[in-house]
């Protein structure tokens, strides 16, 4: 047996692996009956759909006419293995309630780094690079304001192009966080800080 | 017919208040925008600006909404006519006779024609809408739960269909968005399902940051991914009136376009792309000399310039009567309509006349601000071409970002829909088509609750779906959609012409 379509089969394993996660999962929730469905039962005869469809598109993988290499985009595996480690022990690890400041910022890190992890298992450098620079962007609006959340992702993402020229990049960025400012914050009114939160 | 009047009235009334006005004139100058803009859509500008509107009135938001939609049509020709980069991607078929028009120094009357073509086909869809849309949501007032179960599963099986590339992994992928939509808590049991304690999660998956990550994110990452080449073929463009010739030669066009692009449009699974796509292979089935087709052929450009913007108007139809969106574009009218607490469906029209009529007069004078904005103002939207991609993305993350931050002023979503512009980027790798999972993922609760009800009401018997008349026709319809594509001949068809294309 010769893999010939390698999209058909990553497509493939990936939906019976959705479908199977799905049934499991359900498995924790009440199934009920044909008259009164519980939770369960919907998901779990979806994900069974979607697993038989799976399996379909995994099988047509080896007697596609259509040949597609294996390595369909860029895959780095042992991110995946560590993201997945660090996810798990950020998972078991959640400080409690009334942890320290410190503790809490570990642990985001941690969680961070797992999740960053994952993201760069997969294509180009620009995915992962301009992911996390949004990413940033999200964590950052709300202790270190407006401008500079939107210098981190201009810059960022400006740097997981082809090009990068610190001048356009840098007019691009006063150009945008001034609109930012008087288009969402004055104009629209979203409740976000402008400058760093300890400022005010 | 006096009645059709007087809710017209109505509508005009509401439109042509100022600040209708402003948010109608708004929605299209930003549809415009993003339709010249290559990489860029609609899908992806709604659910940026989803958050704005909660702060406007219903029917000013939609207002605004709808016109970045059918904006996005006319703005789209003005990149595939000049660069042969479709700007939207219901103008991918433009490109093949309009840009060859620009090389034989005709893109004038190419965009006239193309704004002519979409002006008339917006003005005879929005009357098509205020003509059918009472009777159907008339006839979606008796609906059951049961009817309203087939009528999404024939909804999700025609868009299948009419999604290019496999159908398998199309019908996986909707399988897939409805097990997503059903992430957070079930309204029945109270229990949050697949939310792995996450207490954001336990609310559901946001939809803005499914559509926006697989639709924004992915795109802008695959286009980085190709090296850009852009050239602007006519930096000036003269002379945008067509000869009489050319109005001749294109009128029949025109009136098939709109036609074929108005029923396709209310067809579940239909909408502006595929109306231009099917306008383009009529046209060139019916022309007496289809050889000139792909050699700058004005009908090439006429028929589905005014199919996709028929497509994308009359696309409101089944949103607005039968609360069922055909296209991830309606999908996010239908958030946009949630999020102002509206329940969408055939009670819409009755209970908000005011926000249903405005919406379907704006729609024209929409499309009347359009033909101004496009033709006069050409010059403007060149000169946009010029800006390169480079520094366009940073700017389109930015308002993404906002967006999704501001939904709920969390970064858990921001993280969310970056994490969805990752699986987006891999699903366009594995050609799994993202459109039929958002329809599945928005209906995925709303299909789950009425099997439950139908189900209920029925004690358990799943013959239901088949004694109900209007049920079973559409059941039948769904099967028969399925078969036909199955069949040999016309799965060759169907490849051949999403091919050509």
């Amino acid at each position: 047996m010769k893999i010939t379509n390698g999209k058909d089969f990553w497509a493939g394993a990936m939906f019976i692996a959705f479908g199977l996660a799905f049934m499991l999962i359900s498995q924790n929730y009440a199934m009920g009956n044909a008259v009164r469905m519980g939770p369960a039962y919907f998901p779990t005869v979806l994900g069974g759909m979607l697993a038989v469809l799976g399996a379909a598109i995994f099988l047509r993988a080896f007697v596609s006419k259509v040949a597609h290499p294996l390595a369909v985009f860029p895959f780095r595996l042992w991110f995946v293995v560590g993201g997945l480690i660090l996810g798990v022990i950020a998972f078991y690890t959640q400080p409690l309630r009334d942890a320290g400041a410190m503790a809490q910022i570990a642990h985001e890190l941690l969680a961070g780094l797992a999740i960053g992890l994952l993201f760069a298992a997969f294509g180009p450098r620009s995915l992962w690079v301009i992911l996390f620079s949004v990413v940033l962007f999200g964590y950052l609006l709300k202790p270190l304001g407006l401008v500079l959340a939107t210098g981190a992702l201009i810059f960022g993402s400006a740097w997981g192009g082809h090009e990068f020229k610190v001048k356009e990049v840098t007019i691009l960025f006063v150009a945008l966080a001034i609109f930012a400012v008087y288009a969402f914050v004055k104009g629209l009114g979203l409740p976000m800080n402008i400058w760093p939160a300890f400022l005010d | 017919m006096e009645a059709l009047l007087t809710n017209l009235g109505l509508g005009f009334g509401v439109a042509l208040s100022l600040q209708n006005l402003f948010y109608c004139f708004m929605g299209v100058v930003l549809g415009t925008l993003i339709g010249v803009l290559p990489g860029i859509g609609p899908v992806a500008t709604i659910a940026m600006l989803l958050p704005v509107t909660f702060t406007l009135n219903p029917t000013s938001a939609l207002i605004m909404l709808a016109g970045i939609y059918y904006g996005a049509q006319y703005g789209g020709s003005t990149t595939s006519i000049l660069i042969n980069l479709p700007g939207e991607s219901s103008s991918v078929v433009t490109c093949l006779d309009g840009y060859q028009m620009a090389r034989q120094g005709r893109a004038g009357p190419a965009l006239g024609i193309a704004a002519i073509g979409s002006f008339f086909a917006g003005c005879v869809s929005t009357v098509i809408i205020a003509l059918f849309a009472p009777p159907l949501a008339e006839v979606a007032l008796k609906f059951g739960p049961a009817e309203y179960f087939s009528l999404m599963v024939l909804g999700l099986i025609a868009a299948t269909v009419l999604a290019h590339g496999s159908l398998i992994k199309a019908i996986a992928m909707v399988i897939l968005g409805l097990l997503l939509g059903l992430v957070g808590t079930d309204v029945n049991s109270g229990v949050a399902r697949f939310s792995f304690g996450v207490s954001e999660l336990s609310d559901g998956i946001g939809f803005v940051s499914v559509a926006m990550g697989v639709f924004g994110f992915a795109e802008i990452i695959n286009n980085l991914e190709q090296k850009e080449q852009r050239e602007v073929f006519t930096k000036k463009v003269t002379g945008l009136l067509p000869t009489w010739q050319d109005i001749r030669d294109s009128a029949p066009s025109i009136l098939r376009g709109t036609a074929l692009g108005s029923f396709l449009g209310i067809l579940p699974g239909g909408g502006a792309l595929l109306a231009s796509f099917a306008a383009y292979t009529l046209e060139k089935k019916v022309s007496k000399n289809s050889a000139n087709f792909g050699k700058g052929a004005i009908q090439g450009v006429a028929a589905p310039e005014s199919a996709n913007n028929a497509g994308a108007q009359t696309s409101f139809i089944p949103l607005l009567t039968l609360g069922i969106p055909s296209n991830p574009v309606m999908a996010l009218m239908i958030g946009a309509m949630m999020i102002q607490g509206i329940a969408p469906g055939p009670q819409v029209m009755t209970e908000r006349p005011q926000l249903f009529w405005g919406m379907i007069a704006s729609m024209w004078i929409g499309n009347l601000m359009l033909v101004i904005l496009n033709l006069p103002l050409i010059g403007m939207w060149i000169k946009l071409l010029t800006v390169p991609y480079r520094m366009l993305y940073p700017a389109i993350l930015l308002f993404c970002g906002v967006g999704v931050y501001s939904l709920s002023n969390s970064p858990f979503d921001v993280m969310q829909t970056a994490a969805f512009g990752v699986v987006g980027y891999i699903w366009v790798k594995l050609e799994c088509e993202p459109a039929p999972l958002i329809l599945g993922f928005i209906l995925g609760p709303l299909m789950e609750e009425n099997l439950r009800r139908a189900m209920l009401l029925s004690r358990g018997d799943a013959t239901v779906f088949f004694q109900r008349p209007i049920s079973l026709t559409m059941l039948l319809i769904a099967a028969f959609l399925l078969l036909i594509v199955v069949a040999p001949v016309v799965r060759k068809k169907r490849e051949e012409a999403f091919v050509e294309a």
